[in-house]
């Protein structure tokens, strides 16, 4: 069903989004009617007898027909004063005119326009036709949205993407239920118009007073009028002072009552039906007409949001049909003897794929290249290549949702199946999807020709060296030309750079950039740099190669410049260039997200544990704690003089609380402290009371000390019965290892 | 709504003939609207006998069941004509416009006691059941009543 849900969203929104944006604006201007009346109403009355209004209003107003109370509050008089109609507000304590009564200040083509198009009986379908198409976009985009930020436990987590994706998904999390709602009860009222439900269960009784030379009762004598409370009042006829058989009728949520004009006994009573009980719920919460002018409020401004959605939904469409992937030389299934299926969430392993693609075809395959959702064998397929990226949790890429449970259906075949996993290994799901997928496969018992390999973060070279393993396993020479999908790069410009001595021979720096301004149409398409926080990964592509290389954040858009922390490798093309940089050179770059390695907004305590550079994403953390979150940091390098990067800066956070403890260790002064892990060691005791709090811990550097911290908090994290694994597993431990 | 005020409905509709009396005589009923400023009216044209009780409805102008209930008067007396409806009913009527329908009317109906009554009802406005309500006899054709509410004139013409 995944392929299902997006699709029926997209299509949806394409074709009647524009329709749903007329629905909204004018709906949102009807509320403009309730929350007005709610301005009016007078205040607080509900609990007068309708008796005393009745006797109160008589002494003011002549020819009553009808007192009606409107759901806001508002009392309104219709009388006849000699021949002319006038209708009034009147204030119910004392019976004072408060001038005159009009139902709507608003044109009445707003609410035709809003109920039938302006199109007449043709236009109620039309407009029932959009409340049940927003309906079902309501219901798809919760289903998207929880697919996207991975369940409801996350649902109000930080939201990533373009501008046009932020907007889409931000304003959908907060006026979904209400756009639920709206489009369920405008179907429901739609239903009652167009006379699929009826209304009235039975017609009014015939009623009559019985006249027998009594003179009329007063209405404040009237027993149920002295029961019945004023908030419970919908709407009072009063007798027709030229016919002597006509009746008082009283009409509230429960029903109508008929009372005799000289007795005040009951004649009649008609309780409401089922379905208009529903119908006044229903336009109580459409309307927002009632007491509740705020949700009147909430109302308009979710009608007002509909242009919002279909204009960033547009945008969001559009972009994806550009970024589609163009495989070139794709043979027909039933020609092609190397099939490839792709399972791609933002469309980078289609450049995976495509590199495969042509390699083959150079050696002289015909190639077929398809979505995994359309897993299947020609005749002439001899190797099938599955490429599969792990979305969220685990989850297959939203297109390929149906493609595990029809393979797994298919007869097995002969023709070996190969599975390459994309993912990224701090994630607890790493490549997940593709496991999954090769285990079904095995378990079925389809040949394979190479084991399941895993390729971390796009990892060119890993890519290069299976491609090796398979050109041996084929028996034919196979050049992999990978030419990664990359994002377009944006131009930064060096502002500033602070030189540290580093490691023996290996200089290290902190270069500070800063960026373009953007322009609000660049911004919308997610063009230039995009937004990030500090955790999040810079992939800058050096002169002279393809391929980007990645570094973590120690800062974040709002702190208005990128900063990261380089140090020399011995031979590294991108180091090198980089550390050769001056203020006002430029590089090309791009960002990644790192969504599980960025803290999210909570109150518990922070364990940020690094080594060497790896302090740049934790000391971009601290620099952004304005709410003075309780973190910690244990920091590991060499030699203060040497490779103690940020120390300035740490040292001023530390004064202004936005670091609540720092506990360093040098490894290669005398009683330096040893390694970070001897420092984390010496802290045992605190460090299991910060965990037993609910701590959160980040953990930054290269592999071996990430793994060396991962042991010694297994041993600290022993006594309470607490393994890295299980933090990991709740979301509380992420690395970012390099 | 038609904006245009003069524009007339003409409709014709003959369910009043007693089978015992063969001879019959059209009507012509003609309903003017004030400009009351609202959305189109619901009118519903029907007669009562001597004795005040239901005797058939001559035309509904308004074609939403949903809101007959406001046609009050109408909606409680021919409760139990199930055929009520049958060949009578046209779109509502807007502001300032005129109905014209007519009626085939058998002849014992005349200066017989029976009455002429019009409901009205506007939406988001007073229902004014029997705005109309006006003998059906020789002497009364041709003669204007005005409705207090929605109606600034009703004639019938005797042919």
């Amino acid at each position: 069903m995944s392929m299902g849900w997006k699709a029926i969203h997209r299509w949806l929104g394409l074709t009647l989004g524009a329709l749903a944006l007329v629905l909204g604006l004018s709906g949102a201007l009807l509320t403009v009617d309730p929350v007005q009346q709610a301005w009016q109403a007078p205040g607080a009355a509900g609990d007068l007898p309708v008796a005393t209004v009745v006797e109160r209003v008589e002494r003011t107003i002549q020819g009553i027909e009808e007192l009606r109370r409107l759901p806001s509050g508002v009392v309104a008089v219709h009388a006849f004063d000699g021949d002319q109609a006038r209708a009034v507000r009147i204030d119910p304590t004392d019976g004072a005119i408060l001038g005159p009564y009009q139902p709507s200040a608003l044109p009445r083509w707003v609410k035709n326009l809003h109920r039938q198009l302006l199109l007449g009986d043709a236009g109620r379908w039309g407009a029932a036709a959009t409340a049940l198409a927003m309906l079902v976009l309501s219901l798809s985009g919760l289903v998207l949205l929880l697919r996207r930020m991975g369940g409801w436990r996350h649902v109000a987590g930080r939201v990533r993407g373009t501008l046009a994706q932020r907007v889409h998904v931000v304003s959908g999390r907060i006026v979904l239920a209400v756009l639920l709602l709206s489009s369920a009860t405008a179907l429901y009222m739609s239903a009652t118009t167009l006379g699929l439900v009826a209304l009235d269960a039975e017609p009014e009784p015939e009623v009559a007073s019985v006249v027998n030379g009594q003179p009329d009762i007063a209405g404040a004598r009237i027993a149920l009028l002295q029961q019945v409370r004023l908030k419970d009042l919908r709407a009072l006829n009063f007798p027709d002072a030229t016919d002597p058989e006509d009746a008082w009728k009283l009409n509230t949520r429960q029903g109508e009552t008929w009372l005799d004009r000289y007795s005040g006994e009951v004649l009649a009573t008609q309780p409401a039906s089922t379905a208009q009980r529903l119908y006044d719920w229903a336009l109580l919460l459409h309307a927002g007409e009632g007491a509740w002018w705020t949700w009147a409020v909430l109302l308009g401004l979710t009608g007002a949001s509909i242009p919002l959605f279909w204009v960033s939904g547009l945008l969001i469409w559009w972009r994806a049909r550009q970024d589609r992937p163009r495989i070139t030389n794709n043979s027909p299934l039933a020609q092609a003897d190397m099939l490839i299926f792709v399972a791609s969430e933002s469309g980078s392993t289609w450049g995976f794929a495509e590199a495969l693609h042509s390699a083959l075809i150079g050696a002289g395959h015909r190639v077929h290249s398809a979505p995994l959702e359309r897993f299947g064998l020609g005749p002439a397929a001899r190797q099938v290549f599955v490429l599969a990226a792990t979305y969220g949790e685990g989850q297959a890429p939203a297109h390929a949702g149906g493609a595990l449970a029809r393979i797994a259906a298919l007869p097995v075949g002969r023709v070996p199946v190969t599975v390459l996993g994309f993912g990224d290994r701090q994630f607890p799901a790493y490549c997940a999807y593709a496991e999954q997928v090769d285990s079904m496969l095995r378990e079925r018992g389809w040949p394979v020709l190479l084991p399941l390999e895993r390729i971390h973060q796009q990892s060119a070279q890993q890519f290069a060296l299976w491609g090796e393993a398979l050109a041996a396993a084929l028996g034919e020479p196979l050049t992999l030309d990978l030419r990664p999908r990359l994002p377009a790069t944006t131009a930064l410009r060096l502002v500033s750079r602070q030189d540290y001595a580093g490691r023996e021979g290996q200089p290290a720096a902190i270069l500070r950039f800063t960026w373009p301004a953007r322009s609000a149409r660049e911004r919308l398409h997610g063009r230039g740099l995009a937004r990030f926080d500090a955790g999040d990964l810079i992939a800058i592509v050096p002169p002279g190669s393809p391929v980007p290389r990645y570094y973590s954040l120690a800062s974040g858009s709002a702190d208005g410049f990128v900063e990261i922390c380089v140090r020399y490798l011995p031979g590294g093309l991108c180091s090198t260039w980089l550390l050769g940089l001056q203020p006002g050179d430029q590089v090309p770059a791009f960002i990644r997200e790192n969504p599980g390695f960025a803290l999210p907004a909570s109150r518990r305590p922070v364990l940020l544990i690094g080594a060497g550079t790896g302090v740049a994403p934790l000391a971009g953390f601290i620099r952004r704690n304005e709410r003075r979150v309780p973190m910690h940091l244990w920091f590991g390098a060499r030699d203060p003089a040497r490779d103690y990067y940020f120390r300035p800066e740490i040292e001023r956070w530390q004064e202004e609380g936005r670091v609540a403890s720092v506990q360093t260790a040098f490894s290669r002064v005398p009683d330096g402290g040893g390694y970070v892990q001897d420092a984390l060691r010496r802290d045992a005791e605190r460090v299991r009371q910060l965990v037993s709090q609910g701590a959160l811990v980040r953990v930054c550097g290269s592999r071996p000390m990430a793994h060396g911290v991962a042991e010694t908090l297994d041993q600290i994290l022993a006594a309470l019965r607490l393994s890295v694994a299980q933090l990991k597993a709740r979301g509380r431990y992420a690395e970012d290892v390099f | 709504m038609n904006k245009k005020p003069a524009l007339t409905a003409l409709a014709a509709a003959c369910v009043l003939a007693l089978p015992a009396l063969a001879q019959s005589r059209t009507v012509t009923l003609t309903t003017q609207l004030k400009n009351y400023g609202g959305d189109g009216a619901y009118l519903a044209v029907y007669l009562t006998d001597a004795k005040g009780a239901y005797a058939g409805t001559l035309w509904v102008a308004g074609g939403k069941t949903k809101y007959y209930k406001h046609l009050a008067d109408w909606n409680r007396l021919s409760a139990g004509d199930a055929k009520r409806l049958a060949g009578v009913t046209g779109a509502s009527v807007g502001a300032g416009r005129k109905l014209t329908v007519t009626a085939d009317l058998a002849d014992a109906l005349i200066d017989a006691g029976y009455e002429i009554h019009v409901d009205a009802a506007v939406e988001d406005m007073r229902d004014s059941p029997s705005e109309i309500r006006v003998p059906l006899t020789s002497a009364g054709a041709g003669k204007a009543q005005a409705g207090k509410q929605y109606i600034q004139a009703f004639t019938y013409q005797l042919q």
